[in-house]
Order: structure tokens, then C-alpha cells, then sequence
């Protein structure tokens, strides 16, 4: 309709600052983080500190990293936690009996159900919330069934030397992440896949008129969440040695929040792995923060709960979305 | 479009009933099944009970948010309200006395529209929303009541027992179900509703306000639950919870799925999470009977409601879902 | 037809509207409505029906002009609730309807609060209400049936009783008139679908007066009293059916304007069509949209598929697409027969690539130019063997559409939501410029652009073709038929009629 066309000046401007906005914002955060805590306790940027934070963040990124993908298809994917926390305890139970072969094990599993996840949004056309909430209902089932509540601890050191490792002054479960990372970056920029995924979270239909299988996108990306899920899980196990996992289901907003205050919107095709980092620091060092000022479990909750909130709308690109449920 | 004959009224309104609810028939079956394996468990009047005591917990946590379903929107928050509200009559009630207990009706109602507003102005997806306010309020809840559950005692009239076997909470759950039953059904607020989840452009264009329904839809959620709510704090033992459960989080949705109503919304609503909550009940009990284990137990229910799911997204041919 | 009273039942006089100080929507224009009769508002895309509409059911306020109804001037409605006590109400061309109420749920949505006693619902009498008006209208359907589950037709005309019975809510006792817009009411219905609304709405004519909003020729001219015809905002024509002959013929160029039948570029010399066959589609049938096509396609031949709209045309070629499947008949590409549901990514691996001229929803807006452009081409840009985009490549494939296609942008990199619409087009037709597919489809290629971008694009369409690839044509432009086509196929009410030679097919709509 003539009444729609619009001055090139205009939309020009706005989408300039926007765009700016996503990736300006995030930067100022992570340093405006570190100063903050830095000046509250001086030791925050030291080795110690560092490392303290080196750990909690590494397999966090992992993890995120693959719940980036899912999220730049316009998808939601919930059942990260549960299959990090499955392959977690898949290598607490067999690793005396399979010794390392318990990692391709438990990534199997997590890609499994990746790929259960893929199928249900993709061919089922189950919106992907419920579909991964479902999931995960399964797994956490799965491994509170296998785990039957008993704490576990871990006496295979091959094992446990996958994350622990010390290289250069810092661990190997820090290589892992930072490795998964490139790879993800490496994937979403400069691949052809990468470039398809973009495309299927940016306008579904094109990308099949431009001869991209979306349905199989779509599997493929929650695949890739899923192993990232359980890698995360099997490093995260490989480091701590044992024990009753910490996690709740709380633990997927956090997740989440970095993901979204990295710059990668919910609406999908825009963003990427590359920002997840700057979501992952910000959040694993307001993490750190407040447990060094001694703010309890509680209220770190509320807090992530609430950049999840604001991210959210921070990221939405309006222009493509006019109906939200 | 129908053709059924006249005649025959009765007849035909059942099965009418039965097609447009199938979930009636899996209940009657499995009734069926369980009192046939186990007869004297599962007729007994302990039995009985139990259901009645599990089917009040999750509906009255469930027909809140199957009101918002029906405009196609989630809400997660109804355990973070719980859990919040409980919290708030343990540090009030020292203060206030009984009276306290009205708060969480109060703050309830005000999550609910803050959600709504939310919602509307902000254009977050829903899920993401009452997600992330579910957490908030968990952590909220968990800061306020230092980390241990606490007991409040003093409220224990709402649920003594006046019928022995059948547990008070029932009783006051029946009209709390009819109101929202009877908003759904009776008042042009369900038709509204409705229509929203149908095809909300078309609702726009026929002239309805739309984002003051979708608040309203969920300032009702947030009613519903926060009514639910005091009915639940004694019907649990009088004490505030701190843990975040998976499982009752996601229990009041399988229950929704379970009685029919769409995830996309415009159809289904309270009358039929009713159905949806006793079929639950029965196949919890069922199982737990049968298998005695509570992990496998929890399992197999993982699975119906991936099951429930998918089926009930059956009708989504032709959209684009991600 | 009905005689008009001699003072008409609405009247817009001098009606402007510019949005954003910028786009003139309307200019002047004048239009009537009498008793009982139906009037027909024509134009193109963009005319500017639709914001008149707007208008008169309160949505948008006029810069300047006067409301008449009854011979009185009234100051224009504010809203859709002033418009409806006015008389006027609309049924929209699409998402009007809501699938999951029932019938009379829908027919009183919005007016309950007449049917509500201690906040409850009388549904008994709703459904009392529901029965008579429809009994009234003719309209056959069960009040307790879902929307859903009539036939697209009936919906349609529960839409208009429910206009009608709106307007006489809204007026109550002083009931006037009723005046129902009907914005391309027929574009979601079948063939058949379409007689029976038209044959329910010239019964209706006793009760009400509508204005039938269209693009479609055939149905205007056989349905409407009278037509006003838009074009750029302005009111170009106006005839009385009754008592004017006018041919489709005159109502196309009153709509299409004579200055869009100059000739913008000369066809060149009769192209040399091979004799390999690419494509042959035998008795495609879809029931409610087209019924046994069947055409051969030669190597580097272009087709064009044309008919009004609503002819099927355009489910036609998004069937070859893949976006829409056929239900009986065969499609054969390249010797290898294809599967109906197949979806457009298979069929782009066979060799058919589409494109359609909305770019809202064709490009990737928010993507710069060189990423739209090398996303269908990825594998050219691969740097083998490793999985690796190579930029330099993709620049350089960009920046050779650029060129060719006379795309005018800062870089390679500039995102295209800035690029105006024909520059974006040049975008959507470069991208198959630099995939060469075997068969290329094409639909509304050049809608609503300057006529410099159009000259650019068929050059290059014109090109293409000459390196053999093969072209399947629909749009609403004849003349673009013409220049790009080696032969037209006509098309009515879904199915074949006959097929023209660009020459011949160019007498047919001149003159």
C-alpha cells in the first residue's frame, strides 16, 4: 500500500542505533562488571579469582554456545539443564566400568535427545517450549530413576584429567570452552550452515525457497545443543568429581539470560555464538560477584531472572513480530 | 453441520460429550484397569482420598493458567506466586494475625496483572515472561525465608476435616471450579478469550480491546491461583516451600494438555482441566500402585506428557512453528 | 437492477489523504452510494481503495473532504463504533474470521452486552437472535456449528450478516441504512465458492447496500451497479453498468492507466526456443483453484500464465514452486516425474528456482545485499575443500550483480530494508542471475516500480533466457507479457483457455 512506503532516511537511523544498541550494550556491561567488582574486592582480578571464575564460567559457555543455535532459529530450548545433568551423571556411574568411553556415551545420549527435540518441533510442529519442557520432564525422570538419589564420586583420574589439566596456568576444561567457542563462531560466521541457520531464524520461507531443508535445520540445531548440553555436562563432572548436582530448574535461566544479554534476540536470525561469550562473562562474573559479596543463592536468582527480563525486550526486533503470545 | 437426530437427546448429548472429549473415556478406562489389578487399593477409601487430595492440588494450581492458555499465551509463575505468597503469611502472620492470609490473595492478583501489562506493552513471549518471574519469585522467596521451609501455624480451620475421607480442600475447591468454569463459560469474558487464541488480528478487527482482555486473562490467573493458593497452604501442612520443583511446575500443565484444551489456544479452559486433573490424579495413583517406584513413576508421566503434547499440537497443520 | 434514489445513501466528496507529509494516498475523490445497490471501488495495488475504506469505517481521518448520509453532511466517524452508528461496517479480506467460536458466537461478538443479564450470558437468546437474522438473510448454516467447520463461502456470508446486524445494533431503533464494505471479499474462495457468494449477495441488495472493494474484473463487471475506478489516489472513472456499456477491456485500461502501455523497451528479435523439453505438467488439478493445466516447457522458452485475478494463476505457478501442492496430474521436470507435496528446497535441487516481487516477505531485510545474494548461491562461494563462505568471492559475485542489474547502494554490505522497493527487487532478481537454475518462475516481478528499474530488470530477465534458462510468468501487467513471454496462456476461473502468441496476446489488450 502506498501509505506503507517509508523515507530511506528513517528506518536508516533507527536501525543504525539498534543494531548499535546490541552491540555496544553487552561490551559496556561485561566492563563495567568487572570495574564494579574490582574496586568492591581487589582480589576479584587475581589469579585466584580469576580462576574461580575461569571455572564457572567454562562449562556454562559450552552449553550456551549450543543453546545459541537453537535460539537463532526462533526456538527455545529448554531441556538443556536436564541433559547437561544426565550426561553429567552418565559419567559419574560408568566410568569405572567403561573408563573414557563414558564420553562418547554420554554425548551420544545428549544428541539423541537433541535430535528427539528436532523431531518434535520440526515434524510434530510441537511449539518448541513445550516440546523441550516435555523433554526434559523425561530426562530429569531418566536421571533421578538411574541416580536413585545416592551421591556418586569419581575415582578414574584420566577421567577427571580432562578438565583439570593444568596448561599454561589454567585448566583444561578452559580450553574445552574456549575451543567449543571458536567453533561455534567459526561455524555460525563463516560456514555455509551457519549462514542456512541465520537464514531459518530470519524468514523460514525464503530459506526453503532458497533451498534450504528447514526441517532438517531445525533437528540439526537442536542436535547441536543437545552434544554441546552434554559435553558441558561431562567436564562439568569431570571437574568436580562427584556429588549431587547442583543444578535446578532454575538453572536454565541464567543459561538463557546469557544468551539473550549477549545480543542474540528471541526472535531469531540475528545475534550469534560470537556474543554469547560477552552474555557468559557478564553473567558467570555478576555470579561470581555476588557470591564474593556474600549475596545469597536467592537473590543471584532474582537477579538473573531479571536480565533475562530485560534482555528479552531489549533484543526484540519488533519490526518482524506484530502478534506475541 | 450436524446431523445427529433429534429424538434421542440424552443419547446424543453424550455422545456428543464423549466425542468432543475423548479424555473421558481414557479416564473411565483407566479406572477401570486400576480397580480391576488392584481392587482393594485402589477402591479403598485411603485410596479416595489421596486422589482427592492430589486432584485439588493441581487444579487449583491448574485453572488459573488454563484460563491464559485459552488466549494462546503460557503462564509459568503460578508456583512462584505460591511459594511467595506462603512466605509472606509466615512473615505476616506474626504481625496481622490471621488476616495475612488475604495478602497473598492481594499479591497474587497484582503478579497477575503486572504480567499482563507486561506482556502487552513489553511484547515478550509469555513463556519467557512468567518463566522468568517464576524464578525471581522463587529466589525471592527463598532470600525472605532464609533458605529453611517455615511452618505458620494458626490457619488450620480452612481445611479441619468436616466429612472423614474426603478432605476439606475438596469442598472448597468445588466453587472456586465453578466461578471459573462459570467466567469461561457463561460470561462473554471465555467467548472473549477465545476469540483471542483463535485468531487475535480477527478479534482485533470484530472490535474487541484486546490487550485488556489478555490483562484480564491473566490478573484472573493470578486470582484463581492466589485463591488456590490459600486453599493449598494448609491443604500442604501450613508451611512455606523453598525448592523449585520441576515436577510441580510442570504437573498443572500435563493436566491441562490431558483434558484437551489447545496450546495454541481458543478452545478448552477450566471445564475441561477439570477432566484433565482427575485422569492425572488416576494415572498417578495408578502407577504409583502398580510400580511402587517413584522414579519410574515420574518417568512414565514425563511420557504422557510428551505424548499429550504432541497430540494436542496435532491440529497445527500449516503454521510455521519454531 | 434497482433504480437509485435521487439522493444517494452516502456520499465522500473531495476526500485527500497524505501520510507522512509525504504519500499523497488520496486525492479528491468522490464517491456515492444509493439504496440497494452495490458499488464497485476498482484499482490497482496501492490505488488507494483501501485507505477510503479505511476512512469511511473510521480507522484513518481525512486531511480534507465531506461525508453525506442521506443528503445531510455528518462529520466523519472517529472509529469503527461511530462508522457502525453511521451505517457503514466492513468484512475484511482476510483474518475476519474466528475459527474456534461458534457460529452465533461470532455473529454477536461485540454486542453481548445486549444479551447479558447479572453478567451472564443468554445464550438461549443469542442463539434465538442468530437463527432470525440468518433465516432473515438466507444464509443457511447451524448456529451451534464452529466457524471452522463451514465451507469458506458460508463463512464469508456469516461475516456480512454479521456487518449488517452490527449496523442495525449500533443504530438501534433509528435504523437507516446499511452500508457494507466488502474488501476483496472473494480472494480466499474457490470458483464454485465464488457464484454461491454472489448469488447470496444479490439477494441481500433488499437489505443493504454494498460497496465491493476489487481487483477483479470479471466479477465487478457482472456483480456491480456502478464503479468508481482509482488509480494513484485519484478517481480516473466512473461508470454506470446500467446504463453505460463498458467492455473488461475499458475497465483495464481505466485501472491500468495509458501511460503504462507505452512501450518501455522493445522486444527483440524472436528468440530461437529449443526443442528439449525442461518441464510438462499434464492435467494439474487442485480442487477450488485450477483444474486440468497442462502445458510443455522448452528449454530457455518463457511461459506466461495469465488471467484475472483470482484465475488461479498464481496457485498455478506456486504449485511448480513447491509452496503449494497439486492433488491430481502430473509434473514431470527434466524426463523425472515429482512428487506433489514436494517442498521448494527439493524443488530448487531440481533445477526450479521462484521468485516473487513482494520483497517484504522475499528478501532477508535486515541482511546486507551480498548475504541475500549469496545465500542461494552458497556453493559458488565455498572455498574448497574446507566448509568455509569465502568474503572476498562473495563481494565479488555481489558487486558483479550490482553492475549488471544497475543496483544503486552505498556497498555490497549495505542492508537492504534501506534500498528502495526497486532496487530491492533487483536484489531478488539477482540472486537467480548468479544461480542460473534450469527453470526459473516468476511472479509479480516488477510490481509497483519506476519504470527505469523495470527496463534494468527485464534486460537481464531478457538475458537470461537468451543463455537458456527457462521462464514461467505471472503478474497482473500485460504488458510485461509481451516483452518477456514467448507464449501466453490464458486463464479462467482455473482453467485453460487458449494460448497466444506475444503479438497476438498484445492485440488482444491494446485496444
Amino acid at each position: 500500500m502506498k501509505g506503507e512506503k517509508m523515507i530511506a532516511g528513517r528506518p536508516l537511523a533507527r536501525g543504525w542505533l539498534r543494531s548499535n544498541t546490541t552491540t555496544i550494550g553487552p561490551i559496556l556491561a561485561a566492563v563495567a562488571i568487572i570495574a564494579v567488582f574490582q574496586v568492591i574486592n581487589p582480589d576479584f582480578l587475581s589469579y585466584n579469582g580469576l580462576i574461580t571464575l575461569v571455572y564457572a564460567m567454562s562449562y556454562f559457555l559450552i552449553a550456551a554456545c549450543g543453546l545459541t543455535f537453537v535460539i537463532m532459529t526462533g526456538s527455545f530450548d529448554f531441556s538443556v539443564v536436564s541433559v547437561l545433568k544426565l550426561a553429567a551423571l552418565l559419567s559419574v556411574l560408568y566410568v569405572d566400568r567403561l573408563g573414557l568411553w563414558v564420553v562418547p556415551l554420554a554425548l551420544l545420549v545428549s544428541v539423541g535427545f537433541g535430535f528427539i527435540n528436532g523431531l518434535f518441533v520440526a515434524k510434530f510442529k510441537v511449539p518448541s517450549f513445550m516440546a523441550t519442557l516435555g523433554v526434559s520432564v523425561v530426562v530429569e525422570g531418566i536421571a533421578l530413576y538411574l541416580s536413585k538419589g545416592f551421591l556418586h564420586v569419581i575415582n578414574n583420574e584420566t577421567f577427571r584429567a580432562l578438565a583439570t589439566t593444568f596448561i599454561a596456568g589454567l585448566p583444561s576444561i578452559f580450553y574445552w570452552a574456549m575451543g567449543i567457542w571458536i567453533l561455534s563462531t567459526f561455524i555460525a560466521l563463516v560456514t555455509p550452515f551457519g549462514r542456512r541457520i541465520y537464514a531459518v531464524g530470519g524468514n523460514p520461507i525464503s530459506a526453503g525457497l532458497s533451498g534450504i531443508n528447514v526441517a532438517w535445520y531445525r533437528i540439526y540445531v537442536f542436535m547441536l545443543s543437545g552434544l554441546f548440553a552434554g559435553l558441558a555436562g561431562v567436564l562439568y563432572m569431570a571437574n568436580w568429581g562427584g556429588g549431587s548436582m547442583e543444578l535446578g530448574a532454575d538453572a536454565a535461566i541464567p543459561l538463557f539470560a546469557s544468551v539473550v544479554a549477549g545480543g542474540t534476540a528471541l526472535t531469531g536470525g540475528v545475534g550469534g555464538p560470537h556474543r554469547t561469550l560477552l552474555g557468559v562473562i557478564i553473567i558467570t562474573w555478576i555470579q561470581a560477584g555476588m557470591f564474593m559479596l556474600a549475596v545469597g543463592r536467592d537473590i543471584q536468582v532474582v537477579t538473573f531472572g531479571l536480565i533475562a527480563l530485560v534482555m528479552s525486550i531489549a533484543t526484540i526486533d519488533w519490526r518482524r513480530i506484530t502478534i506475541i503470545k | 453441520m450436524t446431523t445427529l437426530a433429534r429424538s434421542r437427546p440424552i443419547t446424543t448429548a453424550i455422545t456428543q460429550t464423549l466425542k468432543t472429549h475423548p479424555v473421558i473415556l481414557a479416564l473411565i478406562a483407566l479406572f477401570l484397569l486400576f480397580s480391576a489389578l488392584y481392587p482393594e487399593r485402589f477402591l479403598g477409601p485411603l485410596n479416595f482420598s489421596t486422589i482427592l487430595r492430589q486432584f485439588v492440588t493441581l487444579i487449583l494450581f491448574a485453572l488459573g493458567p488454563s484460563i491464559v492458555i485459552v488466549t494462546g499465551s503460557l503462564d509459568l509463575s503460578y508456583v512462584g506466586i505460591y511459594m511467595l505468597g506462603s512466605v509472606l503469611v509466615w512473615l505476616l502472620t506474626p504481625i496481622l494475625g490471621l488476616v495475612s492470609i488475604v495478602v497473598i490473595l492481594h499479591l497474587e492478583v497484582a503478579t497477575g496483572f503486572l504480567i499482563g501489562v507486561i506482556q502487552v506493552k513489553a511484547r515478550i513471549p509469555s513463556f519467557i515472561l512468567t518463566l522468568s518471574l517464576l524464578v525471581i519469585y522463587s529466589g525471592l522467596t527463598a532470600y525472605l525465608a532464609g533458605g529453611y521451609p517455615r511452618s505458620v501455624k494458626g490457619y488450620e480451620f480452612i481445611t479441619a476435616t468436616l466429612i472423614p475421607n474426603l478432605p476439606t480442600a475438596f469442598l472448597w475447591s468445588i466453587p472456586i471450579i465453578a466461578a471459573a468454569v462459570f467466567i469461561m463459560k457463561g460470561t462473554r469474558i471465555g467467548t472473549y478469550l477465545s476469540a483471542i487464541g483463535s485468531n487475535e488480528e480477527g478479534a482485533r478487527l470484530a472490535g474487541i480491546n484486546v490487550d485488556r482482555y489478555k490483562i484480564l486473562a491473566f490478573t484472573l490467573s493470578g486470582l484463581f491461583t492466589g485463591i488456590g493458593s490459600i486453599i493449598l497452604f494448609q491443604h500442604h501442612g501450613g508451611s512455606a516451600t523453598v525448592e523449585l520443583n520441576l515436577n510441580t511446575m510442570v504437573w498443572p500443565l500435563l493436566a491441562i494438555v490431558l483434558g484437551g484444551t489447545s496450546l495454541m489456544g481458543g478452545s478448552g479452559g477450566p471445564q475441561r482441566t477439570i477432566l484433565g486433573a482427575l485422569t492425572f490424579t488416576v494415572v498417578n495413583r495408578g502407577l504409583v500402585l502398580a510400580l511402587l517406584n517413584p522414579e519410574a513413576v515420574q518417568l512414565l508421566l514425563g511420557l504422557l506428557l510428551i505424548v499429550s503434547i504432541v497430540v494436542s499440537s496435532r491440529g497445527l497443520k500449516g503454521v510455521t512453528v519454531t | 437492477m434497482a433504480t437509485p434514489m435521487d439522493c444517494a445513501l452516502l456520499e465522500v466528496k473531495g476526500v485527500s489523504k497524505t501520510f507522512d507529509g509525504v504519500v499523497r494516498a488520496l486525492d479528491d475523490v468522490t464517491i456515492s452510494v444509493h439504496q440497494n445497490e452495490i458499488v464497485g471501488v476498482v484499482g490497482e495495488n496501492g490505488a488507494g481503495k483501501s485507505t477510503l475504506m479505511k476512512i469511511l469505517v473510521g480507522v484513518y481521518t481525512p486531511d480534507k473532504g465531506e461525508l453525506y448520509c442521506g443528503g445531510k453532511q455528518v462529520p466523519f466517524p472517529k472509529n469503527p463504533k461511530e462508522a457502525a452508528i453511521r451505517g457503514i461496517s466492513t468484512v475484511y479480506q482476510e483474518k475476519g474470521v474466528i475459527p474456534l467460536l461458534r457460529v452465533y458466537q461470532f455473529l454477536l461478538l461485540g454486542h453481548e452486552d445486549k444479551y447479558v443479564k447479572f453478567s451472564r450470558l443468554q445464550t438461549d437468546r443469542m442463539k434465538k437472535q442468530a437463527r432470525e437474522i440468518l433465516e432473515e438473510l438466507h444464509v443457511k448454516c447451524d448456529v451451534e456449528s464452529y466457524m471452522y467447520e463451514l465451507p469458506l463461502s458460508t463463512q464469508k456470508m456469516v461475516e456480512i450478516v454479521r456487518a449488517i446486524l452490527s449496523v442495525r445494533l449500533a443504530q438501534g431503533d433509528d435504523h437507516m441504512m446499511s452500508i457494507i464494505i466488502l474488501d476483496e471479499p472473494t480472494a480466499p474462495l474457490t470458483i464454485e465458492e465464488r457464484r454461491e457468494l454472489f448469488g447470496d449477495l444479490l439477494e441481500m441488495k433488499k437489505n443493504a447496500s454494498f460497496i465491493f472493494v476489487s481487483h477483479i474484473i470479471p466479477e465487478v463487471m457482472e456483480f456491480t451497479d456502478r464503479v468508481h475506478v482509482l488509480r494513484d489516489g485519484k478517481l480516473v472513472a466512473q461508470y454506470d453498468l446500467s446504463k453505460e456499456k463498458i467492455t473488461e477491456k475499458d475497465l483495464f485500461r481505466a485501472i491500468v492507466g495509458r501511460e503504462s502501455l507505452e512501450t518501455i523497451y522493445k522486444a527483440e528479435d524472436k528468440r530461437v526456443v529449443s526443442e528439449e523439453l525442461v518441464l510438462t505438467a499434464k492435467d494439474l488439478t487442485k480442487q477450488g483453484c485450477y483444474y486440468d493445466v497442462s502445458f510443455d516447457l522448452h528449454k530457455g522458452e518463457c511461459l506466461g500464465i495469465f488471467g484475472p485475478a483470482g484465475s488461479g494463476k498464481s496457485e498455478i505457478i506456486k504449485t511448480i514452486a513447491g509452496l503449494v501442492s497439486f492433488e491430481e496430474g502430473d509434473l514431470t521436470v527434466k524426463g523425472q516425474k515429482v512428487k506433489a507435496d514436494e517442498l521448494p528446497h527439493a524443488r530448487l535441487g531440481k533445477g526450479i528456482g521462484y521468485f516473487s516481487g513482494e520483497t517484504g516477505k522475499e528478501l532477508f531485510l535486515n541482511w546486507p545485499i551480498a548475504k541475500n545474494i549469496s545465500l542461494v548461491n552458497i556453493e559458488k562461494i565455498v572455498r574448497k575443500p574446507m566448509p568455509v563462505i569465502s568474503f572476498d568471492a562473495e563481494k565479488k559475485m555481489t558487486e558483479r550483480v550490482m553492475a549488471k542489474l544497475r543496483i544503486k547502494a552505498p556497498s555490497a554490505n549495505t542492508d537492504c530494508f534501506s534500498l528502495s522497493g526497486g532496487n530491492k527487487q533487483k536484489v531478488s532478481v539477482g540472486k537467480w542471475v548468479e544461480r542460473t537454475p534450469a527453470i526459473l518462475l516468476l511472479e509479480d516481478p516488477t510490481i509497483g516500480i519506476d519504470v527505469g528499474a523495470r527496463a534494468d530488470i527485464y534486460e537481464t530477465i531478457l538475458e537470461m533466457q537468451k543463455n537458456g534458462i527457462s521462464m514461467i510468468l505471472v503478474s497482473d501487467d500485460p504488458k510485461e507479457y509481451s516483452v518477456l513471454c514467448d507464449k501466453i496462456m490464458y486463464i479462467k476461473e482455473g482453467r485453460m483457455q487458449r494460448v497466444f502468441s506475444p503479438e497476438e496476446f498484445g492485440e488482444v489488450t491494446k485496444a
